[in-house]
């Protein structure tokens, strides 16, 4: 008893004077030096002597090594830079390394940032250059991206970092046409018919196998359900939008319980994917290229790429998949709605290159020439001549894009313009491309939005979620959705969080 | 400082006051083996009690600019804790935790030690050896592989199982998706991906047997299940009680990884725990000081049973110190 | 020798309940190796679930040996683990065999500092900054040196020491031996099987760790196999929202996880051999 007392004790004296060694002494030596590896700097070629390094991370994959990396290549000599680019395919393995090295004084030079709530904590912990000053400096990012985009990344009137340029929504309904022909059926235009048409496809057996093993609809969590959302002029759950010039939350929109009786609906008809919930990754994609589901909510590349259209086509030569029209319901005819505040990434320099000016200025050198038509063409298409060749204006590719030009988008730290991008690059896929960007949706303006203090939001995500769930699959009577509201208000603080809501997008002069 | 409990006196030891002196001499006459702790000892030091300090950023609100040492302390002090022991979800958060992790200890726990005496008492030795391979074999599977197997066998609208109970007339069973499935689920996957991994400790430890032993017992006609159950099984309760006191102090580790890739919105209300709400409230948001907090309240809960079931192993002459 | 019936009775069962224990065991693995070998296109036809290989095609690993980093991460993964393993197992046993010996002052100290890691961590901030102010980012040691000893192998080795009959160091102390040349001539090879034991641990710890190479490594032609595999497999759990985002097949990720894990299995088999009885024995005696 007393030995082990003693012993807590002397561990304790321990720990403490390794905590005053480690606070004293950063640069600790030890017999452990090793013979350190020469690190990154081996891939570059002696030439670009002069060259700053610039260390950038990021999301993303397929990035190959820098003796084959042509853009890093072409960069470097068009600026007179040595690019370090390291890319990581999990976004959680990337937060965890952005956090020790910006914890650590290990500052990448430019990064991304992940969302807007950690926008918000890199800058209330000073971490990050307020680029107001530099504006001037980064005139041709400006021109790319829009001073409207530039939004998204200000907080308390500055900018702290890049957008990058708008996107456009992918999302639409897909439906099997040839399940369609088969039942004898029309595409849904309605509510109804949708819910007639979900039905039929699970009970009137329309891939002809005689086994009742086919599913109405398929698709990832909630937002499967994002067009029926539309249908009765609601966002998705917690989502912020205007509607009639009023600033609305969907969860308060009194249509949302229509809506969720509808759905509720589809869900007894038992003919919607039991997992919808469980989905995850590609599991709903996969689903329906298997046939196991006539309607699927999804993005057109992961249904309509080639790579997946020679899938679905093996699978099954007489699969038709077609773009759906949001069905039309009580409140309107919208499909998915679209972030009008969200960007598909935000790139950061920290505040500690303040002192290094000429760095600094290498960075912008860096996002203006990505900017810039010449470069904005290299991080697009590749090398000119090589991967795409100039027919007047427009863009032709060479079948050498398809084969090796596929990370260029690791290096579009700016975007790209949206729509004529991808129709050279999937031009086969322009029909969907502009039947997604074409279709109504309701804007919602989450993408504008920092979670106040004293509010969990994964807390409330969840109570939201699994609330709506029971809702939907009947396990709570929609009787109960006042009593779900309050209690979101009085045990997960979610009051607060609107009262932010609403004075953060009234501040930027929405619903006014 | 020496074991009384030893079986074999040890010659210049007397529960005497110390003198400083004896206690000097004592550590010069080991010098020897302080040499050998020592490349060991560097290494605790260096990469294990250095960075002790971090357990800190509990208690302070971290802040990255400032580093570990110059952010602001909490105010109150306990901020951290409080923000974990009021959400709504506390409660659910710990019951999940411990019954997940009380239904690994114990339904994991036997197997494979049955599996080791099995092996050990197979007298074909190709046979034995392949076995051995072959289910040591899904522990170098992820969970996310095994997750895609699961959802291939499983899956409510097209898993094998269930297509085969449909065919039989039956209705499918939602495996994955409800409450009353999943734990067994979670379970259940864990003991067939650790049966032949967890094997292997034993087999080391009945290998360690002395053969003379089994020779004795035969001579006196002792069958097979007095064997194990006289010479194999206490041959190798030092390593069952060590194992068992080391899995006590993890017992608020429910396995995050595993839980993190199965779970979904319809099963929280049984399948979330600690760690992964930690990993969304508090490293999704950048909340270091929260998953440091909740870090610290386990492992402290940890040490207190480490430290207690030690206490109790060591009166049977079984404690790890 | 004589068999009895309840011998042969006993035989059949224990041979009955392991085949089934390894059947059990190995169908997802066939599961893997199937669909590694089967174009996804044939894989989905099936409804997603094969055991057998269906038209084989070694494209996926045709692919991954020549267009991705598998190869040089494979190097890089059987260095750390050589050399890791090695380093490990010698600092292992140096500690554990001081530890088991119970008349050490200050045992139950070392002992405790020992446990006390296994459940207080400081986190990875101050280690990354340990790490790093050791000079050791994006270099091999940080894959090494950071995890250098288990606690839970050195408890292992200590207690399995501890076993070892006391006569035996009594009578080498009698012959002056040194304890060094204890530990390497007497301890070290009665003590074969937990010594293989304890550097499988190590060996299979180092061949499937991905996260120290993630927080210490930006370097990618450092990155170790698991790191590479993990890579193709995560991107279908967590899809870009980007267009060009090529998802890797099924067949590729199945491809990639067999490349990653079939020669660590291989080891095993090798290992076996040496976990033979009677070792303790012959050495007291002899």
């Amino acid at each position: 008893m007393k030995r082990m007392k003693a012993v807590s004790v002397m561990l304790a004296v321990i720990i403490l004077s390794c905590s005053v060694l480690a606070g004293c002494s950063s640069g600790n030596s030890s017999n452990k030096e090793s013979s350190n590896a020469p690190g990154g700097s081996t891939a570059n070629s002696g030439e670009s002597a002069g060259a700053i390094k610039l260390d950038i991370i990021e999301t993303g994959n397929n990035l190959p090594t820098p003796d084959k990396d042509f853009i890093k290549q072409a960069i470097d000599k068009a600026i007179q830079s040595d690019l370090n680019l390291t890319v990581y395919a999990s976004g959680d393995d990337y937060k965890n390394q952005l956090n020790v090295r910006l914890a650590s004084g290990n500052f990448p030079d430019l990064f991304q940032v992940p969302d807007r709530a950690s926008l918000k904590q890199f800058v209330e912990q000073g971490l990050l250059l307020d680029l107001t000053p530099y504006m001037d400096k980064l005139q041709p990012v400006k021109d790319f991206i829009g001073d409207e985009s530039l939004k998204k990344t200000t907080m308390d009137g500055k900018v702290y970092a890049v957008p990058k340029a708008p996107n456009i929504p992918y999302n639409t309904y897909w439906i099997r046409k040839d399940w369609l022909d088969k039942l004898g059926l029309q595409p849904p235009a309605t509510t109804d018919e949708f819910l007639n048409v979900v039905k039929a496809f699970a009970d009137q057996d329309p891939d002809g196998n005689g086994k009742k093993d086919t599913l109405g609809l398929t698709s990832s969590k909630i937002s499967a359900f994002a067009p029926i959302f539309g249908a009765f002029g609601v966002g998705d759950p917690n989502t912020f939008y205007v509607k009639d010039g009023k600033l609305t939350n969907s969860l308060y929109d009194p249509a949302m319980k229509d809506a969720l009786g509808y759905i509720k609906k589809l869900i007894d008809t038992g003919a919607v994917d039991p997992e919808i919930m469980a989905n995850t990754g590609l599991q709903h994609q996969e689903k329906a290229i298997k046939g196991q589901a006539g309607i699927i909510w999804i993005d057109w590349p992961n249904l309509s790429k080639d790579q997946f259209t020679e899938q679905i086509k093996k699978v099954n030569p007489n699969a038709d998949w077609i773009q759906l029209a949001p069905p039309k319901g009580p409140g309107g005819q919208y499909d998915g709605p679209f972030d009008i505040g969200g960007t598909s990434g935000i790139y950061a320099i920290p505040k500690a290159l303040e002192n290094n000016k000429e760095k600094l200025q290498k960075v912008f050198d860096l996002l203006n020439f990505v900017s810039g038509q010449e470069g904005s063409m290299l991080v697009q298409f590749g090398i000119s001549g090589t991967h795409y060749n100039l027919d007047g204006d427009k863009v032709v590719p060479t079948e050498l894009m398809g084969k090796e030009a596929g990370f260029t988008w690791l290096y579009q730290f700016t975007g790209r313009p949206e729509m004529t991008y991808l129709q050279t690059k999937f031009a086969p896929q322009t029909k969907y491309i502009e039947f997604a960007n074409s279709q109504p949706r309701i804007q919602i303006l989450n993408g504008f939005l920092t979670n106040p203090d004293g509010y969990n939001p994964a807390d409330a995500g969840r109570f939201i979620e699994e609330e709506f769930v029971k809702f939907i699959y009947g396990k709570n009577p929609l009787t109960g959705y006042e009593g779900f509201l309050s209690t979101l208000e009085s045990s997960m603080n979610f009051k607060t969080y609107m009262d932010a809501s609403t004075k953060q997008l009234e501040e930027l002069g929405y619903g006014k | 400082m020496n074991q009384r409990t030893a079986v074999h006196p040890v010659q210049e030891t007397a529960p005497k006051p110390v003198l400083v002196s004896e206690f000097g001499r004592n550590i010069w006459r080991y010098k020897a083996f302080y040499l050998m702790l020592l490349p060991g000892l560097i290494y605790y030091i260096v990469f294990k009690y250095i960075p002790m300090y971090g357990v800190i950023i509990a208690f302070k609100n971290f802040n990255m600019m400032d580093g570990i040492w110059s952010s602001p302390w909490a105010s109150p002090w306990n901020k951290h804790f409080l923000t974990f022991f009021h959400s709504p979800y506390f409660s659910q958060l710990l019951t999940n935790t411990f019954l997940i992790s009380f239904y690994k200890l114990v339904f994991g726990m036997i197997p494979p030690i049955a599996m080791a005496l099995l092996l050990n008492e197979c007298r074909i030795k190709w046979f034995k050896s392949l076995i051995q391979t072959l289910t040591y074999m899904p522990h170098f599977l992820s969970w996310v592989i095994i997750y895609g197997i699961l959802l291939a066998l499983l899956s409510q609208s097209s898993g094998l199982l269930n297509q085969w109970l449909k065919d039989a007339g039956g209705e499918a069973i939602p495996f994955l998706t409800s409450t009353s499935y999943f734990r067994s689920i979670l379970v259940g996957s864990e003991i067939w991906q650790n049966l032949g991994w967890g094997a292997i400790i034993y087999l080391a430890a009945i290998s360690g047997i002395d053969p003379t032993l089994y020779e004795a017992a035969r001579v006196d006609g002792a069958g097979r299940m007095r064997m194990i159950w006289h010479i194999t099984l206490p041959g190798i309760r030092t390593v069952i009680i060590m194992l068992l006191i080391l899995k006590l102090g993890h017992i608020l580790d429910a396995g995050f990884e595993q839980i993190y890739i199965m779970y979904n919105i319809q099963v929280y209300a049984v399948a979330d725990i600690l760690d992964t709400w930690v990993f969304r409230t508090g490293l999704q948001q950048l909340n270091f000081s929260l998953a440091s907090a909740v870090g610290l309240f386990k492992a402290a809960i940890g040490l207190v049973l480490v430290l207690g079931s030690n206490k109790l192993a060591k009166r049977w002459g079984e404690g790890i110190w | 020798m004589v068999k009895s019936t309840n011998d042969r009775i006993a035989n059949a069962v224990v041979f009955v309940i392991l085949l089934a224990c390894g059947l059990v065991a190995v169908f997802p693995l066939l599961y893997v190796l199937s669909v590694s070998l089967t174009p996804f296109s044939e894989v989905l036809k099936n409804g997603g679930f094969i055991l057998v290989p269906r038209s084989i095609t070694f494209d996926a690993y045709h692919k991954l040996l020549t267009e991705s980093n598998i190869p040089r991460a494979f190097g890089v993964t059987v260095l750390v683990t050589v050399i890791g393993t090695i380093m490990n197992m010698a600092i292992t046993a140096l500690m554990a065999y001081p530890l088991s010996r119970k008349q050490l002052p200050g045992r139950n100290f070392f002992l405790m500092m020992v446990v006390f890691t296994l459940l207080f961590s400081g986190g990875i901030i101050p280690t990354y900054l340990v790490v790093k102010s050791l000079g050791l980012l994006d270099s091999i040691w940080a894959m090494i040196l950071p995890n250098l000893v288990w606690s839970f192998n050195v408890l292992i080795m200590k207690s399995f020491y501890e076993s070892l009959p006391e006569e035996l160091f009594e009578s080498a102390r009698i012959d002056g031996a040194k304890e060094f040349r204890i530990l390497l001539q007497i301890v070290a090879p009665l003590s074969v099987p937990v010594t293989l034991t304890i550097g499988l641990f190590y060996t299979v710890g180092h061949w499937n760790e991905f996260f120290q190479a993630i927080m210490f490594v930006t370097d990618r032609s450092l990155f170790p196999l698991q790191v590479v595999v993990r890579e193709i497999l995560i991107q279908t759990q967590q899809p870009l929202e980007n267009a060009e985002n090529m998802t890797p097949s099924e067949t590729l990720q199945m491809a990639s996880v067999i490349l990653a894990s079939l020669p660590i299995i291989l080891v095993y088999p090798f290992l076996q051999k040496h976990f033979t009885k009677g070792m303790l024995l012959g050495s007291v005696k002899g």
